[in-house]
């Protein structure tokens, strides 16, 4: 995504700009969709995310060129974004999961009273996961990314890589105890 | 060390160490979501999105003729605004030195008998209260005092108020004139 050099003219300069600013939302978009989708659990809300998170990059096109991993770049700054929302939002009514996770997770091959029971085991989950530390959360959401490295993670969330290290393993025995605790209780 | 956290070889002993059914069945959960596919169109609209913004975003352009000299029209702009601040400062500086060289001190007298730092009464005479009107004060009138010789009576006892009252003054003998005498 190098801007040339060679563009010195203001116009040709920006028109750079534009093109690698449309070569990012092109490339990273769904990515950061994701990422986005993963915090908030609703599409609307991971759409504006993505939107927020360009329009942001639209205000520091200029330094495009100095970034240089891209991809971890425009993931912290949705994950920003994102955290933030999620933590304006804690004052209005949460939606409901089962039924929005029922309408977006993949249904092929399901009956209707097994996506529903899948929905419903999955937003269990997703309420137990709510109930982690918000350290330990985060490292185990983004973790669950199977194209972010530790070492990715760790940049975006401005921790060492052993931090992510602990946190995911505190995170995981944390998650085991609080649904094995919820099973026993059933 | 860059690797992934899913991998068991990669990431070394966490995943190992901690990998039972119940935890992964709640990354598998998470993963699942993550794997999501993006909804249909969301580049489009991001592209619209960041055209709109561009579009209302410069509110004030230079004219398109000025564009080719932009950074000369800025500098340009930028020491015309200092010159005039500049020299607004300096005109209302030298203004009031002049002012304050071509006229004398005034200096405002102190009225006579007062001190330095102390305050006056401004002329202020005490008048005094007529409408309450003037007290005649009356001479108090003595009794003559009794003759030394003559004793008092006795004093009666208080009137009962209670039983305790009454047998206090059935105790204590009220003082009798001697008869002896």
């Amino acid at each position: 995504m190098e801007i040339p050099k060679s563009a010195v003219n203001d116009e040709s300069r920006r028109r750079a700009e534009d093109a690698a600013l449309a070569a990012l939302v092109d490339r990273y978009a769904g990515a950061l969709y994701r990422v986005a989708f993963s915090v908030l659990r609703n599409a609307a809300d991971a759409e504006d995310a993505v939107q927020e998170a360009f329009l942001r990059v639209l205000r520091h096109r200029h330094s495009l060129g100095e970034i240089r991993d891209h991809r971890v770049w425009l993931i912290r700054i949705v994950w920003n974004i994102v955290l933030d929302r999620k933590r304006r939002a804690k004052t209005r009514p949460e939606t409901d999961d089962v039924d929005e996770l029922a309408r977006v997770l993949p249904s092929a091959g399901l009956s209707a009273l097994q996506l529903s029971a899948a929905a419903e085991h999955h937003s269990h989950v997703l309420a137990c996961v709510d109930r982690l530390p918000p350290k330990e959360r985060q490292v185990l959401v983004l973790s669950a990314f199977d194209e972010l490295t530790s070492v990715e993670i760790s940049s975006i969330l401005g921790i060492t890589e052993s931090s992510v290290r602990s946190r995911l393993f505190r995170a995981r025995n944390l998650m085991a105890g609080l649904l094995d605790h919820e099973r026993s209780l059933r | 060390m860059n690797s992934n956290l899913h991998n068991p070889k990669a990431s070394g002993s966490v995943s190992v160490a901690v990998s039972g059914s119940i935890s992964s069945s709640a990354e598998e959960t998470l993963r699942l979501i993550a794997c999501l596919p993006a909804p249909a169109g969301l580049e489009d609209r991001v592209h619209a999105a960041l055209r709109s913004t561009r579009r209302s975003g410069r509110v004030l352009a230079w004219p398109k003729p000025l564009n080719q000299l932009n950074d000369w029209m800025r500098t340009a702009a930028a020491a015309a605004i200092v010159f005039v601040v500049a020299g607004g400062g300096w005109g209302v500086y030298t203004h009031v030195q002049k002012g304050q060289q071509g006229q004398p001190i005034k200096v405002i007298a102190m009225p006579h008998g007062l001190q330095p730092g102390g305050f006056s009464g401004a002329g202020a005479m005490r008048t005094p209260q007529t409408l309450p009107g003037p007290t005649v004060i009356l001479p108090i009138e003595r009794e003559p005092a009794p003759p030394k010789g003559e004793k008092k009576p006795a004093a009666r006892p208080a009137p009962a108020k209670a039983g305790r009252a009454q047998t206090a003054s059935a105790a204590i003998p009220t003082a009798q004139p001697d008869s002896s005498q």
